[in-house]
């Protein structure tokens, strides 16, 4: 087979013959299929760095993502990992079979971290409340669990009824291959973006509401409903609760996300259990969840429905300060009629704190203005009945009871361990029943609150504050101090408009506001106390929030920037740094199930171990991680197109060294027409060129004589020789004798570029034909020698520059990925030209940059220089007579 | 080019082929494997386009019986269910790339013609 160069030659000395044109030909096709594979594999390449920079990203961002995206980018570079190792395997004759073991070792250990999250064996659909204890929380929910062990161990008195169980939720999930469904559409929305969680939400809704509930399952529900009205006396009516599984683990509060529906006839509770499970996708417990990284399939809705308690008061008690757990207080939170108003934060109520000593003692209290009581229907829900003014002030519990609440509130924290969120009712027979206990979360804050100062009685004037005050009073619900622009919410629609970092204005605080506290900077309420759902939220999310300040809504309207104090329960114009001194925001996602998830993947992916090609530990049994899969493929394939070596079959198909007055370390390949004539020696002239991309490529790499590296300082220069030893990877590349060559594919439409410049890898991909559609350039660079924080900042500063020309870009930690698509020719081709310039004039930059002058300076010289290099004149390409 | 979707979401297909007409494709639609199967016994498309979950013979097998039928005609897989498994069969199965739903047009634009320049290999 050496005698195929000869062959070439040969075939443009004589005229010539039929025999010799088809082998060219024949030569020619499989040069052509060789390059077809080495830029499916480049392609892959790309995507797979992108996901692997994506997933690196994700991880530090601190953004909320959901398994959706774990599964989504595991399965991305996945994909192109694979494609990238049949590529190569294509391209040298499957010389690196053992690559599909190795690929099918990590592939599977991805699989296993993503794993069926589902437990298999199924239990009862249904359970009576007096089967119920605390370890069944998996099947139960923590809320009916809960109940059950208080009705159970304690003897306390809680409503009769029963659960439909985790697996009665999953039977009706699977029944109709609902879930598969509901995943669907899950992973096609955008998570992020409120508008789309509202249409997502929606959508799968109605279907839940669609899908026929199996007879069984149906039947179940309904025994327990008639054993309810067989043992009570008079009409019957229920609550329906919601008691999800997972909903008071991890930290997370899950605080009234859920849909409950208080006083169902019996006809309606299937209907209604229906409408519970359906409120699992509620866009509050959805976005919840997202933000909380929980995987939706770990919530499974088990629903309580429990005789209901029509209340003459009722009530939230936290065992403990929830603002300060070490306060030794227990604070209640009452209404007349049924509790709701207190979660619901519709009104603010009346706070009863009541000290921890024996006897227990009350401390305070403070009596609200409440506009109304919600009472059961006679028929069926509840109304509001609004409150003589006379009657508004009046306490809704008395203190005798307040203490005996406290009491119980106390004994159940020394029964579970742990503080306690205890909601209550005061039936019409003068009993008191437990309709809820769950464990008390703290809210994220450093000093510890005077629980007399954070819900004291109103400071006119805000006195003793250093700065002009807005507003005063109200009671800190969640603590701290943020500052935003005032953005006021009344009606679903104007959360979507809700920009990130405002401050949160709102008449009451219902729990539907929830979705907002991941992106608000503080709350502000004109109704609603400590002991409401959007006040747990808020603490959770470490938002400090203020809660009724009558009038803050007019107040605030309009009023630009505030930094909301809810320490100090004052709001202030401007934005005043001195007051926001606070702990950062939390990571809400570190620890969850699916950042760990995703952190498991992420070892099995993202390290690189195969640093240096010339070892010969850089083999197919050492890749570990789909980063080495990677590394070792682009290397090898490289190696396979570029590197022919002297004699062998490949050395005609191979890359030729380009020069341009001299030999330069270019090699560039022909994979269709890139060349005017052919190349039978080892060296092609720029003059031989007729790929326009390339050439506008080393156009704009020529067009301005590069300065050399920048002047240093000491601490730049530091920075390079610090990453130089601390990086092996940097030293052990530059000994591949392919390390510092880069290659070049080109056609008459395309090129690719792969280089190394300075310290970091670099490639351009142009293609620009007549057809506009087609077209795109795109480039993408990593790495450096400074210290990733100058390399992230250069990575900024290119961004900056390429997106003032017109370039879509996406940096991820140092790495860097731009393109622009579907122009027409000539645009593209000036773009390509534009990275020309680029690629040689950004090189080593990252050495100057934590210096803001010289990096102000660079860009503006960047700007100059690239419209010169913009207005440079066209490219022409010598009509030369076909050589065919 | 010459493009056939396979989709069993009519709105999918509806809005999809509309938007790749209007960039100068001569886009072709199937609600089934079926459906594609049948089209795809008279006529050789540039790239075909696949859903991987559908009622019917699914995507993996309708991209086996294709592959038969014409070898070299390149397939792209797009799915709204990220699964590893399907993901590693369906390249096994020759399919040129497996995308997820949402994709952006540009992105299945660039695939698309990065797949009739490259693929059938």
């Amino acid at each position: 087979m050496a005698s195929l160069l000869t062959k070439l030659r040969a075939l443009f000395d004589r005229p010539p013959d039929p025999v010799a044109l088809a082998e060219a030909e024949r030569l020619r096709a499989v040069y052509r299929e060789r390059c077809g594979h080495f830029r499916h594999l480049l392609s892959a390449n790309k995507t797979a760095l992108e996901v692997m920079a994506d997933m690196e990203e994700t991880l530090r961002g601190g953004r909320p993502f959901g398994l959706h995206y774990v599964r989504g980018a595991s399965t991305r570079v996945t994909a192109s990992v694979f494609q990238m190792v049949r590529a190569l395997n294509s391209l040298t004759e499957d010389r690196y079979r053992d690559l599909y073991a190795s690929f099918d070792a990590v592939r599977t250990a991805i699989e296993a971290c993503l794993g069926s999250r589902h437990r298999s064996e199924r239990g009862p659909l249904v359970l009576p409340i007096a089967d119920i204890s605390l370890d069944m929380a998996d099947e139960t929910g923590g809320k009916m669990a809960n109940l059950g062990e208080i009705r159970r161990r304690l003897g306390i008195s809680v409503p009769d009824g029963f659960v439909v169980t985790a697996s009665g939720f999953q039977y009706f999930m699977a029944a109709n291959g609902l879930q598969e469904e509901i995943d669907r559409r899950i992973q096609a929305a955008n998570a992020g973006r409120l508008d789309e969680v509202f249409a997502l939400s929606s959508s799968i809704q109605s279907l839940i509401l669609r899908a026929p509930v199996p007879d069984d399952l149906a039947a179940a529900i309904t025994a327990e409903v008639e054993r309810l009205a067989a043992s009570h006396a008079g009409p019957l009516r229920l609550a329906v609760r919601s008691s999800a599984v997972g909903e008071d683990a991890l930290g997370a509060s899950f605080a009234g996300q859920y849909r409950s529906e208080l006083n169902v006839t019996p006809e309606d509770v299937l209907d209604t259990w229906r409408e519970v499970v359906a409120s699992k996708y509620g866009v509050t417990a959805m976005t919840y969840r997202h933000n909380r990284g929980i995987p939706d399939e770990d919530v499974a809705m088990c629903v309580g429905g429990l005789v209901m308690v029509d209340a003459l008061a009722g009530g939230v008690a936290y065992s403990r300060n929830p603002l300060d757990l070490r306060d030794n207080t227990v604070v209640i939170n009452a209404v007349a009629g049924l509790p709701k108003a207190v979660v619901d934060g519709s009104w603010t109520p009346d706070v009863f704190v009541v000290s921890r000593d024996v006897p227990p003692r009350l401390v305070r209290r403070e009596i609200a203005s409440k506009p109304g009581r919600f009472v059961c229907d006679p028929v069926e829900g509840v109304r509001l009945v609004e409150l003589p003014e006379a009657e508004r002030t009046l306490p809704s519990i008395d203190d005798a009871l307040a203490v005996e609440i406290a009491s119980l509130a106390a004994g159940f924290e020394v029964y579970y361990g742990e503080p306690q969120d205890i909601e209550w009712a005061l039936a019409p027979d003068g009993q008191l029943v437990i309709l809820q206990s769950r464990p008390l979360k703290e809210a994220v804050h450093e000093a510890p609150l005077d629980i007399a100062a954070a819900a004291g009685p109103d400071v006119p004037g805000g006195g003793g504050s250093a700065y002009p005050v807005l507003l005063a009073g109200g009671a800190a619900a969640s603590p701290g101090t943020g500052a935003g622009d005032v953005y006021v919410v009344r009606r679903d629609a104007d959360l979507l408009g809700f920009p990130d970092g405002a401050v949160l204005v709102v008449e009451r605080s219902l729990p539907r506001w929830a979705p907002l506290l991941g992106r608000a900077a503080a709350v502000v309420a004109e109704a609603g106390g400590t002991a409401g759902h959007l006040a747990s939220v808020a603490r959770e999310y470490g938002v400090p929030a203020l809660f009724g300040i009558e009038g803050c809504v007019a107040a605030l309207e309009g009023a630009g920037t505030v930094t909301v104090d809810a320490d100090n329960r004052r709001v202030h114009p401007g934005r005043i740094e001195a007051l926001l001194e606070r702990t950062p925001p939390r990571n809400l996602m570190q620890g969850s199930p699916v950042f760990e998830t995703l952190q498991q993947v992420a070892r099995l992916v993202v390290p690189l171990n195969l640093l240096d090609p010339e070892s010969p530990s850089f083999a197919p049994g050492n890749c570990r991680t789909l980063h080495d899969i990677t590394r070792f493929c682009h290397e090898k394939s490289v190696d396979a197109l570029f590197g022919a070596h002297e004699g062998s079959p490949a050395e005609a198909l191979a890359g030729k060294q380009l020069r341009a007055g001299v030999k330069l370390q270019y090699w560039v390949i022909d994979i269709d027409d890139g060349f005017i004539d052919p190349v039978p020696g080892k060296v092609v002239d720029i003059a031989n060129i007729r790929s326009l991309p390339m050439l506008y490529l080393w156009d704009g790499m020529v067009a301005v004589p590069w300065a050399g590296p920048p002047t240093l300082d000491a601490q730049g220069f530091f920075s390079v020789v610090f990453e130089s030893t601390a990086n092996p990877d940097l030293e052990a590349t530059a000994a591949s004798p392919l390390a510092n060559k880069n290659f070049l594919m080109v056609s008459a439409d395309f090129c690719n570029l792969q280089a190394r410049f300075g310290y970091h890898f670099c490639t351009v991909e142009a293609q620009a034909g007549d057809d506009a559609h087609g077209n795109y350039v795109s480039f993408h660079f990593k790495g450096g020698a400074a210290s990733p924080d100058r390399r992230v900042s250069r990575a900024l500063l290119v961004a900056e520059v390429l997106e003032e020309q017109g370039f879509r870009v996406d940096v991820k930690e140092d790495a860097l990925f731009a393109s622009c698509e579907g122009q027409p020719r000539e645009e593209t081709l000036a773009l390509t030209r534009l990275l020309g310039y680029l690629i040689i004039h950004t090189r080593q930059v990252d050495m100057i940059m934590h210096n803001a002058t010289a990096r102000a300076a660079l860009h503006q010289r960047l700007r100059d220089e690239m419209l010169a290099v913009r207005q440079r004149p066209a490219v022409v390409v010598p009509y030369v007579q076909p050589h065919r | 080019m010459n493009i056939l979707i396979v989709d069993d979401e009519t709105e999918f297909l509806e809005l999809v082929g509309k938007r790749l007409a209007r960039r100068g494709m001569d886009v072709t639609t199937a609600s089934s494997g079926e459906e594609a199967l049948t089209l795809a016994e008279g006529r050789v498309f540039d790239v075909v386009v696949l859903d991987v979950k559908m009622p019917g013979i699914d995507g993996l097998e309708t991209l086996r019986r294709l592959r038969v039928m014409h070898p070299t005609m390149p397939v792209l897989l797009l799915t709204g269910h990220a699964s590893l498994g399907s993901a590693v069969s369906g390249m096994e199965l020759g399919a040129f790339d497996y995308m997820l739903k949402p994709v952006a047009i540009n992105e299945l634009i660039i695939k698309l013609n990065e797949a009739a320049r490259l693929g059938g290999a």
